[in-house]
């Protein structure tokens, strides 16, 4: 059996198209170019734009409601243990499905349709697993992996790679939970050690030519090698998971073992990914860093607040402004490699997209500004904002 | 099997030039990078983070600083902005207008929500209550002039927002989740009205050539207000409004799919249009189903979904991506 489900000859004549329409609309080459460029590549692949590929994976959703209900009406008064069984069966059915007739027939690739069907597969398939062992949970962990990985792998799904990395991390951390005493306070240090393993895993392999449609897949577990290894050193994190998973006592004036050294990575872990990132022209490494950075203002804050948050909001508020005016007058020339304008246009970027989240997490709630008697002046709301946007 | 990056297929086989790999390679291998997005990111947060900061500052000051000072203050800063914005924004134009210096967006928005920091403020100063509705008018109509002279979407997003929250709609996916969209009974009524009659407006000017790259916002929040209306009326169980209703989503989706595929060619138009058009179709079966047969809607959900996937997986040819 082949590694990838698609045909890879015709995937990689998709990727070339999708990469020279982009150099196309951003001008870097001429639209007869393209139009030869689209005669040497054809590829039949069936992989529709975002808005269709929402609309089959609703579609595909409510089908499969119907397809379960029908098949699950005649075994409803079967005994528990080959609901399981017949669980896996189906899930297997489908993954069957998805490959000989959504992918291998019909051609599709990231159609909306083949998501659905491997997360009900996949989703399934796991399920039977676990209910078979009746909560083993080792033993569930190690099954939820392997199915994640393979989905991933075999049919190049970012959703499952997600599910995969956080299955092992949760895998790594209830291991040591488990055993107990000095394990467990070594948890912070067992994550930073793994995670910057599978970090240059990830790194050094995303430019292998051989990994080249996977490279995605090896870029989403770079980020998460990356935050993960700050998390494992974060003093917040590392100090509230102390006391509420593994219910460890802190009284007053008393601090977590090894305060010291992570107080120290909370601050060096971001600082040092911008440093590398900024030398090395990594982008993931400054993106990263920036983020990793506010969540340590925010445990910095959190701990030592002196109560003043519009004070914190508007000192934030000028820092930020004043590095981004900087940076964006510093970068109007080309320095080091890097560039305030923008190189090619990227897809999910659109003028439209961007006016609808500034109203939402502006401007939503307007008529709240007029009738809490001005309690939230400005952009009050601004921060409960998030999750907007689902529409694009 | 192994693939290279797309430039360098492209240079092989000859369909770009060696100038063009070069410009290519240098972009896509992370020797020329665009920090284009990252820089933007920082100064939306800035200004968020700084007009909230500002705002609590002078609302928690108000008896040190005194009410007048603070209110000039911001109004003060608040002029600075739209006299900066103006000066960079030369004319009026019935086309797209582009922004003409990378700070532009953002210090409209600035002056924008220092301006609902202001009028909130007279409000909480002078205790107008009477007048909120008037306010929210008066924001709308400053907002909607300051889009169309000066040509931004963002600011014409909150114009739209603050004319619904005008006639009591607010539009937001918080409120939509805890249900209170349209507070009222007979709100929603307002909202197919309001939805049907912006709209209309919108295609109007568009006609007209009056800012015709607005008329997708307006279609959007329109299409929506409109969907979530009449699904409100469908469900309220109330006689003769849910038969008024189920017609009127199914003319609107029918309506949006004909405007997205013909008009406007958008997908995402199309998308309401077959998603509100397929909850009201269902809807109407509940009165066909009788009770007792569950299995049926089993069936149903099963054919008509299943025949819509291969209905689009036939005819993909139609559903490529445009060019």
């Amino acid at each position: 059996m082949k590694i990838c489900a698609y045909n890879i000859d015709s995937l990689n004549n998709l990727n070339v198209l999708r990469k020279a329409k982009q150099y196309c609309k951003s001008g870097m080459i001429t639209k007869e170019q393209w139009t030869n460029i689209q005669a040497a590549y054809k590829s039949d692949s069936f992989s529709p734009n975002i808005f269709i590929r929402i609309l089959l994976f609703i579609a595909a959703f409510v089908a499969l409601c119907g397809v379960t209900a029908l098949l699950a009406i005649p075994f409803i008064s079967i005994v528990e243990d080959a609901i399981f069984i017949l669980c896996i069966l189906y899930g297997i059915g489908s993954f069957v499905l998805l490959d000989l007739i959504f992918v291998k027939k019909l051609k599709n690739y990231k159609s909306g349709v083949t998501e659905m069907l491997l997360y009900h597969s996949v989703g399934f398939t796991i399920g039977g697993f676990i209910g078979m062992t009746d909560g083993n949970i080792p033993f569930s962990f190690i099954v939820s992996f392997l199915v994640l990985s393979v989905a991933a792998i075999r049919y190049i799904d970012f959703v499952t790679t997600v599910a995969a990395i956080l299955t092992a991390a949760s895998f790594l951390f209830y291991i040591l939970a488990e055993i107990g005493g000095w394990a467990e306070k070594l948890i912070p240090f067992a994550f930073i050690v793994f995670f910057l393993g599978t970090y240059f895993i990830a790194k050094k392999n995303k430019k292998k030519s051989e990994l080249y449609l996977w490279r995605n897949c090896l870029e989403i577990l770079e980020v998460f090698s990356l935050l993960f290894i700050y998390i494992g050193g974060n003093y917040l994190v590392v100090r509230e998971l102390s006391v509420q998973m593994m219910n460890m006592m802190l009284e007053a004036g008393h601090d977590i073992p090894f305060a010291i050294v992570f107080y120290s990575l909370t601050v060096l872990v971001p600082v040092v990914y911008i440093f590398l990132g900024v030398r090395n022209k990594d982008i993931t490494l400054i993106r990263i860093g920036v983020i990793a950075l506010f969540f340590t203002v925010f445990t910095f804050k959190y701990y030592y607040s002196l109560g003043h948050p519009e004070i914190t909001f508007t000192i934030g508020g000028l820092i930020l402004t004043g590095v981004a005016i900087y940076l964006l007058n510093y970068l109007k020339i080309i320095r080091n490699g890097y560039t305030r304008e923008q190189l090619i246009a990227e897809k999910w970027t659109s003028l439209n997209a961007e006016a609808f989240i500034i109203s939402q997490t502006m401007g939503g709630n307007q008529h709240h500004v007029h009738t809490d008697k001005g309690v939230e002046f400005g952009g009050g709301g601004g921060f409960d904002g998030g999750g907007a946007g689902r529409d694009f | 099997m192994s693939f290279q990056p797309t430039y360098k297929q492209l240079f092989d086989k000859q369909l770009v030039d060696e100038k063009q790999f070069q410009q290519l390679e240098a972009i896509e291998s992370g020797k020329l990078i665009s920090v284009f997005y990252e820089l933007r990111t920082l100064l939306y947060l800035g200004v968020l983070l700084l007009s909230t900061g500002i705002g609590i500052l002078i609302y928690e000051n108000i008896g040190s600083i005194g009410h007048i000072v603070s209110v000039i203050l911001i109004a003060a800063l608040c002029v600075i902005c739209f006299v900066y914005t103006f000066k960079k924004q030369e004319g009026y134009s019935r086309a797209k207008l582009n922004s003409p210096s990378p700070y532009f967006d953002y210090v409209l928005l600035l002056g924008c929500l220092l301006f609902i920091s202001v009028l909130g403020y007279l409000q909480f100063l002078f205790n107008i209550l009477e007048y909120v509705e008037a306010m929210t008018l008066v924001t709308a109509v400053f907002f909607f002039f300051i889009a169309y002279r000066l040509d931004h979407l963002g600011v014409l997003s909150l114009a739209i927002t603050a004319f619904a929250s005008f006639w009591g709609l607010s539009i937001s996916f918080q409120n939509w989740y805890s249900s209170d969209v349209f507070a009222s009974n007979n709100l929603y009524i307002i909202a197919i009205v309001f939805g049907l009659a912006l709209a209309c407006t919108s295609l109007i000017l568009e006609r007209r050539n009056i800012k015709a790259h607005f008329t997708f916002s307006y279609i959007n929040y329109c299409s929506l207000l409109f969907f979530v209306g009449t699904d409100i009326g469908l469900f309220s169980m109330r006689g003769s409004t849910v038969w008024i209703c189920v017609l009127l989503q199914l003319a609107g989706a029918g309506a949006i799919i004909y405007y997205a595929k013909n008009i406007a060619k958008s997908f995402l138009f199309l998308v309401y249009g077959v998603v509100f058009g397929y909850i009201a179709f269902s809807y109407l079966l509940t009165i066909i189903i009788p009770s007792g047969a569950e299995i049926l809607w089993a069936y149903y959900l099963l054919l008509s979904c299943g025949g819509f996937i291969f209905f689009i997986i036939k005819y993909r040819n139609y559903f490529k991506r445009e060019e």
